[in-house]
């Protein structure tokens, strides 16, 4: 079919006109039933003859009829059932019978370096289809992942748009490097960090934000060493193989996607109005005089303020209402696919908006690809896959920092209007609440910092069949990305104007080159029947190079300008640039006699730059054995059992993450003084320094029921992780507090859980359902140093988890005083931080998710629901929130300046002897308010209506009449509802994305998003 | 044979990637330490380096110097950070931020000295013309820095006590961490003495000419050590150093405070001026006007005598007293370290106590001096020792407030209780937790607790 031919059924379809078109060859009519297995006829199933319009849907009956000749081929396709392929040939009449298509068996299964069946796996690895993270309004794939499959934790820890998804396969195995898994996207291992050099407070940028989920073909999770052991050095975390999608040979089609909708944050903060706010401060004054003595009149405060709480024309602000908006997210996309014998082809281009539910927060996204597989010969074929994109993310401060948007709004004064009578934006130091440092919408609005990335991922591969047995294959591929930030502060800010800076901006820029070279062989063969042989053996040579800059400079004319160009003075300006190198040599070997017992072994030896002199190279093996016992003569004669598999895996894989390109050596760096340039030790050497291992064993099990109508998984697993890089302490007269070495361990020990299954499947109505839990136990067993205070919130300490909690504890509050009853951990009469305790932890005791599919004609629903269960919050925002009219600043009797504005939590606050409650009383000074305590430590568990998704797939008659193969419309939300006892705006936020010692706080965090879109697929 | 020879492409092409090392990397803004300290070029670039180190936020970048008003009555804490709400509380935790961070960057400072006095010598450059200068700079750098240490962490106040610094005078073997000796705490007396010591090796290799009030170079090396005998009561030898300093140094009191504060260059009273620029940014600015860690304690505001040009230094902003000591919004003012106006209090303290029995009378000339350049009158005559230390405290507290004087002032005579309401113990600060935990020799100060 001619590229003609597709344009003229594109633009036609368009415009809305069906063209029946004629055909070449000489058909006949030919018939035929689809049933399902148990014969039972599939109504609306649709048959298309291949590479044409010519199609027709099965009618009650499960029959069909339609013109085809005998070179042609039809595909049979029904919702919830595997798609077949049939050549029409001498063959007038057919009986096609469809199979569930929740087989997971029979699966082709991406492994790293190659694919295999997933009935010959020995190891644990979890696939998600492309189908299933199609089509959602989010940016990036890591979060289409969030409940999905067990053993992999995902978490969105913000609503920023573009920003960073933390993503988990079997627990934490890093203190101070990455938890994060290995992305490899058709076999290219990519940088997936977070390349952005701008301050946005503890938010990252998400490089994996910059690839099309939409081009997505499959995704499978490596998680045992079986797995990932052929990944080496960075295989400890688990490796995500992405596999974008290819042309088919003969069915050509053009697909024309589209969504739109709107979002809002999932929860706003119920806060006091200003006549709640006065009454609070008033109760302030009035509970001090009967605890300590004080003599203010019953209206105190708001006298001084010159207010009557009972005024109605009082300003009210509500601040959440005014930093918030309902924003719109779309998409669009063309694809194009198809191909012939010899050459295929897919190519995509889409289009990404999202506007944040924040003012000033935005992400877009233009994206092309095209994936080209050409047999050039009988035995050489070639292949290229190219991606560009590039984005653009509207960015704000945000999380803990001084001039962040929620942060400033958390407390935020009701009686200070957002805008003057002028029309200029209020400034706090104008107003009462001492909370706010600036007016949170002239952040939003007027600050503005862009990170915008061009990223191109290009691969060309040649595959040559030497023999029938042995194959080569050579890629050589590239990862570019280059990123430039550009921020402005206007004159009129707060943080321009404490200092007298007249504006300031940034630009810098930061270029990534990775080359990657990988050769392998590999061999197939059978002996007798019942030995099967197969492996590979190759070698990778990756380097990556690193440059940045940045120039800031300050004095701008106006807000007008942002480009450092106009400024009247440079204040700083830099150029550097890192590099680290990867040389690997890898071998795979599986061995299966009789199709009952499979075997197999892997290993990689890694050199790293990063690695200390005196241990370049690590190896990294892995062996595994399964026992299909299905398969064995004792079970030949149950019909339950379709798969019984058990299985069982150990190995040693690595993480080079943690180290810094350079952290083995001792370094002279360069400063200056006095506008000299000057040298200084930065840092001192540890010639011994090499990766963190983690060993691992999982004992698994697979099951099929029924035929493979219910399929089930289940592994506990051990992971060990030793030599972890931290840094050591060191005695501080050597000028360094410490340096980067191979101490510690942490255990992640668990269980997981996968069941999936055909519920319902007649031929009108079908329900599958899957669940997966996971329960994952974190431990740090060995340190150098036990009990390292992390920050004023966390500790590392052997025997807890990673990310626990180190706060002040509390024993309620006083029933007689309304006074909170603070313990004393170390008796010394004062309650200070000397008194935190470990108190709970960041980790769930469990979580997973659970769907269901279901399908009724041309209807669809699909349900995700995701749930966490059994970790703390610290919910540090409600240290601003509830302040209970403490004072920071003015003076109780004189003049009190509180913190701001409380949540109406605070009603429930301690107002008389006798009282029993968890709120202490308010009060102007600081009698109850300990920032770093467990006043604010809160149950995080939540179950969340991830995605819901309503369709309908309009008949092929219909469509037909079209000229359109397929067409579909649905709608979807995202996050609907959340079921959690949290009090602050989203349990699923963490201000520290980047840190995850520190995870579980939430302090000035962008909650978020509900999505609600509509959209349409179709194809032609 | 096609077949053949696209297999030998395919191989040739493997072998030729698999051999360019893909390993072999270099630092681009980084020295290797064998390449660092090779001439009289690079001896000068790793002395300025120790400069460079004493501007990190923790030493004299700020925290070393408001630090100190912080835990005294001169400054108050009304921010965010709790490394500073601890110091404030004067109840100072082991884990506090600040001294972890301290103890590390001044040491850094005295490594950078040892590898200047060890390499130094023996540099094979004959070109290399100010290496006695840079030697003995080395020697004044690491006697301050030790010095400060002292002051912070050990009984400074006490010559016979055995809570003095662990000296450190060799650099690390190889720069590997491994070889970091673990070193006992030195006495009080051992510490002075190789303080004094440094410093004479110091003004005997630099000489009178080497006149630079940016570096420590002869006169501030001279100043350092009054300061120093001061601290130790060796009242003559302070009572002679300073004096010289007044009367053959390169100083002289500005009649005009303004130039002294609101410049971003050095004064002509300025004695070792730690240099900051728009370019290479000091905190002060930032800290001690901008923000809410170091706001002014209303005793202070108080203290000030009608009439006092000083008091203009202190500024009502948003919401709380501020000092303005620091102008530049760019943060280019430089650290003030040593000034002429404190050598004559240095004088007329030691005036008092040089001989057996106190002077006080003696101490009135060089405080009036201060006194009068502010454009209060004359105070005393003293009569008695009580008098004179009275006046003495509120003359330092006054002319040297924000300047890292108000503390070690209130420790030297035993005020901490009477004027803080601190236990006696908390005349020196813990030594910090980490350092014990990876130290088995170090000895934690009295009434402090272990990790």
């Amino acid at each position: 079919m001619s590229t003609k031919r597709y344009l003229q059924i594109f633009t036609s379809a368009l415009f809305g006109i069906c063209l029946m078109m004629s055909t070449a060859y000489a058909q006949q009519t030919v018939t035929g039933q689809v049933t399902d297995v148990n014969n039972e006829p599939l109504v609306g199933a649709t048959v298309i003859v291949s590479g044409t319009d010519r199609g027709a849907s099965t009618d009650v009956n499960g029959e069909f009829s339609l013109q085809a000749s005998p070179d042609e081929t039809l595909i049979v396709r029904f919702v919830g059932y595997q798609s077949q392929e049939i050549l029409v040939g001498d063959q007038t009449e057919f009986n096609i019978t469809l199979r569930v298509d929740d087989q997971l068996l029979d699966d082709v299964v991406v492994i790293g370096y190659g694919v295999q069946q997933r009935s010959d796996l020995t190891g644990s690895i979890a696939s998600i289809s492309g189908d299933q993270i199609q089509n959602q309004p989010i940016a990036s794939l890591d979060g289409a992942l969030q409940g999905r499959a067990s053993g992999v934790f995902v978490s969105t820890p913000s609503g920023t748009p573009g920003a960073g998804i933390t993503m988990n396969i079997r627990g934490q195995t890093s203190i101070s490097g990455s938890s994060e898994p290995l992305y490899v996207i058709d076999g290219v291992p990519i940088i997936s960090e977070d390349l952005s050099g701008l301050f946005s407070g503890g938010q990252a940028t998400n490089s994996l934000a910059d690839l099309n989920p939409n081009d997505i073909e499959s995704i499978e999770i490596l998680k045992d060493a079986s797995a990932t052991a052929i990944y080496g050095s960075r295989g400890a975390n688990g490796v995500v193989l992405i596999s974008t999608k290819r042309g088919v040979a003969g069915e050509s089609t053009i697909g024309f996607s589209a969504y739109t909708g709107f979002q809002q944050v999932t929860n706003k903060l119920d806060m006091h109005s200003s006549q709640e706010f006065l009454e609070l401060m008033n109760d302030a004054a009035r509970q001090d005089n009967r605890d300590l003595g004080t003599n203010y009149s019953d209206t105190h405060v708001s006298d001084i303020w010159g207010f009557d709480p009972n005024d109605p024309d009082l300003q009210n602000t509500v601040w959440y209402d005014e930093i918030f908006r309902t924003s719109p997210i779309s998409n669009y996309e063309l694809n194009a696919s198809g191909g012939t014998e010899n050459t295929r082809y897919f190519t995509s281009l889409s289009y990404f908006d999202q506007e944040g539910t924040q003012f000033g927060t935005g992400f877009e996204r233009i994206s092309g690809r095209i994936n080209l597989d050409t047999k050039i010969n009988d035995w050489l074929d070639f292949g290229t896959n190219l991606t560009l994109n590039r984005t653009l993310q509207d960015r704000v401060i945000n999380d803990n920092s001084l001039y962040g948007v929620v942060i400033n709004t958390l407390a935020g004064d009701p009686l200070m209007p957002v805008y003057e009578e002028d029309g200029s934006y209020a400034d706090p130091f104008n107003y009462f609440g001492w909370w706010m440092l600036d007016n949170p919408l002239l952040i939003a609005n007027e600050y503005q910092r862009f990170t915008n990335t061009t990223r191109g991922i290009g691969t060309i591969f040649g595959v040559a069949n030497i023999t029938d047995e042995l194959t080569f294959r050579s890629s050589l591929n590239i990862d570019y990305t280059s990123l430039e930030d550009e921020a402005y502060t206007p004159i009129i800010s707060r943080e321009s104007q404490n200092a007298q800076r007249n504006g300031f901006g940034n630009f810098g820029t930061t270029q990534d080159f990775t080359w990657l070279v990988e050769n392998y062989l590999s061999y197939a063969n059978t002996f007798g029947d019942r030995h099967n042989v197969n492996g590979l053996v190759g070698t990778s040579f990756q380097q990556s190079n690193r440059d940045f800059s940045s120039i800031n400079a300050q004095g701008f004319p106006s807000d007008q300008f942002i480009k450092l160009s106009v400024a009247s003075q440079v204040t700083s300006a830099s150029t550097a640039g890192t590099s680290w190198g990867l040389a690997s040599y890898f071998f795979r070997g599986n061995y299966t006699f009789d199709n009952r017992y499979l075997f197999t072994v892997t290993g990689r030896a890694d050199g790293s730059s990063r690695f200390g002199e005196n241990f370049r190279y690590g190896f990294f093996p892995s062996g595994s054995f399964a026992w299909r016992m299905t398969n064995e003569s004792f079970m030949q004669n149950q019909t339950i059992f379709s798969e019984l598999k058990p299985r069982i895996s150990y190995g040693i894989t690595g993480n080079q993450e943690g180290i810094g390109n350079f952290a083995s050596r001792g370094l002279f760096g360069v400063s200056d003084y006095r506008a000299t340039p000057s040298l200084v030790p930065t840092q001192l050497s540890n010639a011994n320094l090499t990766w963190e291992s983690t060993k691992q064993l999982d004992i698994g099990v697979d099951i099929g029921l029924f035929d493979d109508r219910i399929n089930m998984s289940a592994d506990y697993f051990i992971k060990n992780t030793e030599d972890l890089l931290l840094n050591r302490l060191i005695p501080g007269i050597s000028g360094f507090s410490s340096v980067t070495d191979n101490i510690g361990r942490v255990e992640n020990r668990g269980f997981e859980f996968d069941v999936r299954g055909v519920v319902l499947a007649d031929s009108d109505f079908s329900w599958t359902s899957s669940f997966n839990i996971s329960f994952i136990r974190n431990e740090v067993k060995e340190l150098e140093v036990n009990n390292q205070v992390l920050s004023d919130s966390h500790i590392l300490s052997e025997g807890q988890p990673i990310g626990t909690f180190y706060l002040i504890d509390h024993e309620g509050v006083d029933p007689e005083t309304g006074n909170m009853l603070w313990i004393d951990a170390n008796d010394d009469g004062v309650i200070d931080s000397g008194d935190r305790m470990i108190v709970g932890n960041a980790q769930p005791d469990f979580y997973g998710g659970f769907g269901n599919s279901f399908s009724y004609r041309g209807f669809d629903m699909n349900v995700l629901f995701q749930f966490t269960y059994g970790n703390d919050i610290f919910n540090h925002s409600r240290a601003s929130y509830e302040n209970l009219g403490w004072s920071r600043i003015g003076i109780p009797g004189i003049f009190p300046l509180p913190d701001g504005n409380n949540h109406r939590l605070a009603d429930d606050r301690w107002m008389e002897p006798g009282d029993v409650t968890d709120i202490p009383r308010a009060s102007l000074t600081n009698q109850n308010w300990r920032e770093y305590s467990t006043r604010w430590l809160e149950d995080g568990s939540y179950l969340r209506l991830k995605t819901l998704t309503l369709g309908y797939n309009f008949s092929p008659e219909f469509t037909q009449r079209l000229g359109m193969r397929t067409l579909r419309i649905y709608t979807q939300g995202q996050n609907l509802l959340t079921f959690t006892n949290y009090t602050g705006l989203d349990p699923e936020v963490n201000q520290n994305a980047r840190n995850p010692l520190l995870a579980g706080s939430d302090f000035g965090t962008l909650p978020q998003s509900r999505t609600i879109s509509f959209g349409i697929n179709l194809e032609f | 044979m096609k077949k053949l020879s696209i297999t030998l492409l395919f191989t040739a092409l493997f072998v030729a990637l698999s051999s360019c090392d893909v390993l072999d990397t270099e630092p681009e803004t980084s020295l290797d330490p064998s390449a660092a300290l090779v001439d009289g070029a690079s001896a000068q670039a790793v002395l300025l380096g120790a400069y460079s180190r004493m501007q990190v936020g923790s030493y004299y970048g700020i925290e070393y110097t408001l630090n100190n008003d912080l835990i005294a009555d001169n400054a108050r804490y009304q921010g965010f950070f709790d490394s500073q709400l601890e110091l404030d509380s004067g109840s100072v935790p082991i884990s506090n931020l600040w001294i972890g961070n301290a103890w590390v960057s001044i040491y850094s400072v005295v490594n950078i000295a040892n590898q200047l006095i060890d390499g130094v010598p023996t540099i094979d450059d004959e070109t290399f013309a100010t290496r006695d200068r840079v030697l003995g700079e080395a020697h004044a750098i690491r006697a301050l820095a030790y010095f400060d240490l002292l002051r912070v962490f050990g009984e400074h106040f006490d010559t016979g006590s055995s809570y003095g610094m662990p000296l450190l005078l060799e650099p690390i073997e190889n720069n590997d961490f491994n070889l970091i000796p673990d070193l006992a705490r030195s006495s009080v007396a051992d510490t002075y003495n190789q303080i004094v010591s440094d410093l004479d090796t110091a003004l005997q290799l630099m000489g009178e000419g080497y006149v630079d009030n940016t570096q420590l170079s002869y006169w501030s090396t001279l100043a350092l050590r009054a300061r120093v005998n001061l601290y130790r009561q060796d009242y003559a030898a302070a009572f002679d150093d300073a004096d010289e300093v007044i009367n053959s140094g390169p100083a002289v009191l500005e009649d005009d405070l303004d130039n002294v504060y609101l410049t971003t260059g050095t004064s002509s009273e300025s004695i070792f001026d730690l240099v900051f620029s728009d370019q290479d940014q000091s905190a002060y600015y930032t800290f001690a006007y901008q923000r809410d860690e170091y706001n002014v304690d209303p005793s202070l505001t108080e203290a000030f005598e009608d009439g006092d040009a000083r008091r203009n230094y202190i500024e009502f902003v948003r919401g709380s007293d501020r000092p303005v000591k620091w102008s530049d919004p760019d943060n280019a003012n430089n650290a003030k370290i040593l000034r002429l106006a404190e050598m004559y209090l240095i004088r007329s303290e030691a005036a008092v106590y040089r001989e057996a029995t106190p002077a006080p009378a003696l101490g009135a000339d060089d405080i009036n001096v201060i006194r009068n350049r502010a454009g209060l009158g004359d105070a005393g005559p003293f009569t008695t020792e009580e008098e004179y230390i009275d006046a003495l405290l509120q003359e330092r507290r006054i002319e040297l407030n924000y300047e890292g004087h108000r503390f070690f002032d209130l420790v030297r005579y035993d005020r901490v209780g009477d004027v803080l309401g601190r236990d006696d113990f908390r005349k020196v600060l813990p030594i910090p937790r980490d350092e014990l935990l990876a130290s088995d020799n170090l000895e934690q100060n009295p009434n402090y607790p272990l990790p």
